[in-house]
């Protein structure tokens, strides 16, 4: 083994404004990390990613003449990007960086043993400090991306990315799973807040798109495979007929959507004659705009019960702790339109709290003054409704009557019943893309990077995400093509370049590493007459599957070599004083 | 109590009666001049929901009442409070004294 010249590696250490040095003692850290080999320099900052901190932290690497650098402070999740940034501006290359993590690791988890949180962050730091010193500059692959989108979901946030999309020369292949486009739009009816007709909103959609020479429509469509990666996606649908095609596109958008929670039978009389869910009377209005019937019986009052199926528990892998956010507004403006229709229907809103937010306050004030009447039940205190004679027999005690039990005798009682992630889990299981608690499709950042997913160039828009309406979905329609575009026009994409590499030279063609990656990366070449393994860094997403399972010890991850990953399990065996 | 749909319309056939935008808040009962007992904003809920039980069991209070406008021009969701007064006062007239219009 030769000896490698000594590294001089340059060490900033974070106290996070005390989340890290209330529990670790940096400084001690500090002392100790400097009398490692390879270390020429050492800070401790308050605030690492603070600008000013950076700043010296850039003076320091080029006055120290450093060639690797760690900071040691949050996971990387949040600030690898920044500090390798910051490594770069600094003159090095950004795969010369470490983040080691001694918040999350040590001092958020170690919250009652300070002296062993420092003794974790020392061997933590060591280890960073081992693995850098191993580091070699690593450049980014730079591939082509295709300017096609595959966009799943025909709703209106699915046709309404296939037209933006196409407004901005991106070709797209539009999926609709269902016979027909438009989703719960179509059958809607009046919609809020202008009280456009959903069938008439949809209809013109889908007139455009069908007029679009870079659209292509696929109805009764699924997704059924998917490889690739951003810039290039190898999708494959089947169309009704059972034919399986092929799609080459650079980046995909989720948008398919919600279901309707649909009560269990006997919840709230669900199941009796005259008990209809908030859809279900949206479609019989659609169905007769002038005449408000049930069963051939004209209605003359109604009960709404709001909330149902939203803002409680629900079970562990559907949390609906959340609300649905257009049910409030969505009824509020069909009492209106009840009220249009028939001024004396007298219509009961049966609330828990009524979040008209925004805009659409005006909606309840106009329902309201139509003289719909809102009373107001505590969650522990739900309306009950049953049936006598055929009669519906709705009891709520009223919260702005100080709990005094009213009784309705309704001729319709509507559930208004939320929104609920899509049962089916293809797309999810297809696509490899997370699904959150309340079972709808997790962004990266709920503020800041809303619309993507943890895989590159595929992105959710609309209700598919949570509960959105119709304005709601659009908007993040919009900003998921935007996402897409920006990706897309700029004509290529920049790879991470932490892939798998094998050493030809060890290789000896076993397969093992071809069964192991789950991405189609491996690619059998010839190697000076011999048949080798070769990685596909384009394909690669550098997760190391087929690194434990060469026997040659051939394969390994750049920046996670098997010299730099023993390294830092020396390091971190290492004594501590 | 078993709410009567239809009794809101046949008390506005006695004058005008409005009181949805109410939002239950109380200023009324706080300002009342005579102290009356029940809530105007009870009352009127009973009107809206329709319970003509609980609305003749107040007929005193409905008449004590001086139309001083005191809670009406302090009413923050401007309910016409007075007018919904007379209105009942005329409702009550009709139904439980059988007192015809002049």
């Amino acid at each position: 083994m030769t000896e490698e010249p000594p590294r001089r590696i340059g060490v900033m250490i974070c106290q996070c404004g005390g989340n890290i040095s209330d529990y670790v003692d940096t400084e001690k850290v500090r002392a100790e990390v400097a009398k490692q080999g390879d270390v020429v320099a050492t800070r401790v900052e308050m605030f690492a990613c603070s600008d000013s901190a950076q700043e010296s932290m850039v003076q320091m690497i080029r006055e120290k003449k450093l060639d690797g650098v760690v900071v040691c402070s949050c996971s990387p999740k949040l600030h690898l990007s920044t500090f390798r940034a910051m490594t770069q501006r600094g003159g090095l290359n950004p795969y010369e960086y470490t983040q080691v993590n001694i918040r999350e690791q040590c001092s958020w988890a170690h919250t009652h043993d300070k002296p062993a949180a420092t003794e974790k962050a020392l061997r933590l730091v060591r280890a960073g400090v081992a693995k850098t010193a191993l580091s070699t500059p690593l450049e980014r692959m730079r591939v082509e991306t295709i300017p096609q989108v595959l966009v799943i979901g025909a709703g209106i946030a699915g046709l309404r990315a296939a037209l933006a999309l196409s407004d901005l020369g991106i070709s797209v292949h539009l999926i609709e799973k269902a016979p027909e486009p438009g989703g719960h739009v179509a059958r809607w009816g009046r919609v809020f807040p202008n009280d456009k007709d959903g069938r008439g909103l949809i209809d013109t959609l889908v007139r455009e798109v069908r007029a679009r020479e870079n659209i292509v429509l696929y109805l009764g469509t699924e997704l059924t495979e998917m490889s690739g990666r951003i810039g290039s996606f190898r999708v494959k649908v089947r169309t009704p007929t059972a034919e399986t095609i092929s799609l080459n596109v650079g980046s995909i958008v989720v948008a398919t959507g919600f279901e309707t929670y649909a009560p269990k039978p006997g919840e709230l009389g669900f199941g009796l004659e005259g008990v209809v869910t908030l859809p279900e009377l949206k479609e019989l209005l659609a169905t007769n705009p002038s005449r408000l019937e049930y069963h051939g019986k004209a209605v003359r009052s109604i009960a709404y019960v709001y909330c149902v199926g939203s803002r409680e528990e629900g079970s562990e892998t559907n949390l609906r702790t959340y609300c649905s956010r257009y049910c409030c507004s969505a009824t509020s403006h069909i009492a209106t339109v009840i009220t249009g229709m028939d001024p004396g229907i007298r219509q009961f809103h049966l609330f828990r709290d009524i979040r008209t937010y925004g805009k659409y306050e005006a909606i309840y004030e106009r329902a309201l003054r139509g003289g719909s009447v809102f009373l107001r039940f505590g969650e522990e205190a739900p309306p009950s409704v049953t049936s006598e004679n055929g009669q519906l027999v709705v009891k709520v005690k009223d919260r702005l009557m100080a709990g005094e039990e009213v009784e309705l005798r309704p001729d319709l009682v509507v559930l208004v019943t939320g929104m609920v992630p899509r049962e089916d889990g293809e797309v999810a299981r297809v696509l490899k893309i997370p699904i959150g608690k309340d079972g709808f499709f997790h962004e990266i950042h709920v503020k800041l990077r809303p619309v993507e997913t943890v895989v590159d160039g595929v992105f959710i828009a609309g209700a598919a995400q949570g509960p959105k309406n119709l304005a709601e979905s659009v908007t993040s329609s919009m900003a998921a093509v935007s996402k897409a575009a920006a990706l897309l026009l700029k004509g290529y994409v920049d790879l991470d370049p932490m892939v798998a590499e094998v050493n030809p030279d060890l290789c000896a063609w076993c397969d093992a590493c071809t069964l192991a990656c789950p991405y189609g990366a491996v690619e059998k070449v010839d190697h000076g007459g011999t048949a080798v393994a070769r990685i596909n860094g384009i394909l690669c997403k550098g997760e190391g599957a087929c690194v434990p399972v060469c026997p040659k010890q051939a394969v390994s991850v750049k920046g996670y070599t098997n010299d730099q990953v023993r390294s830092m399990i020396d390091a971190l065996v290492q004594e501590v004083a | 109590m078993r709410v009567d749909p239809q009794f809101l319309t046949r008390v506005r056939q006695g004058g005008e009666f409005d009181a949805s935008v109410c939002m239950n808040c109380g200023v009324c009962t706080a300002l009342c001049p005579l102290g009356v007992e029940l809530l105007p904003r009870r009352l009127f809920r009973y009107v809206l929901l329709g319970n003509p039980d609980a609305v003749r069991e107040q007929t005193e209070t409905i008449f004590s009442c001086l139309l001083c406008h005191m809670c009406e021009s302090n009413c923050p969701a401007g309910v016409h409070i007075t007018e919904n007064v007379r209105t009942l006062r005329t409702h009550l007239n009709r139904e439980q004294y059988h007192l015809a219009e002049a």
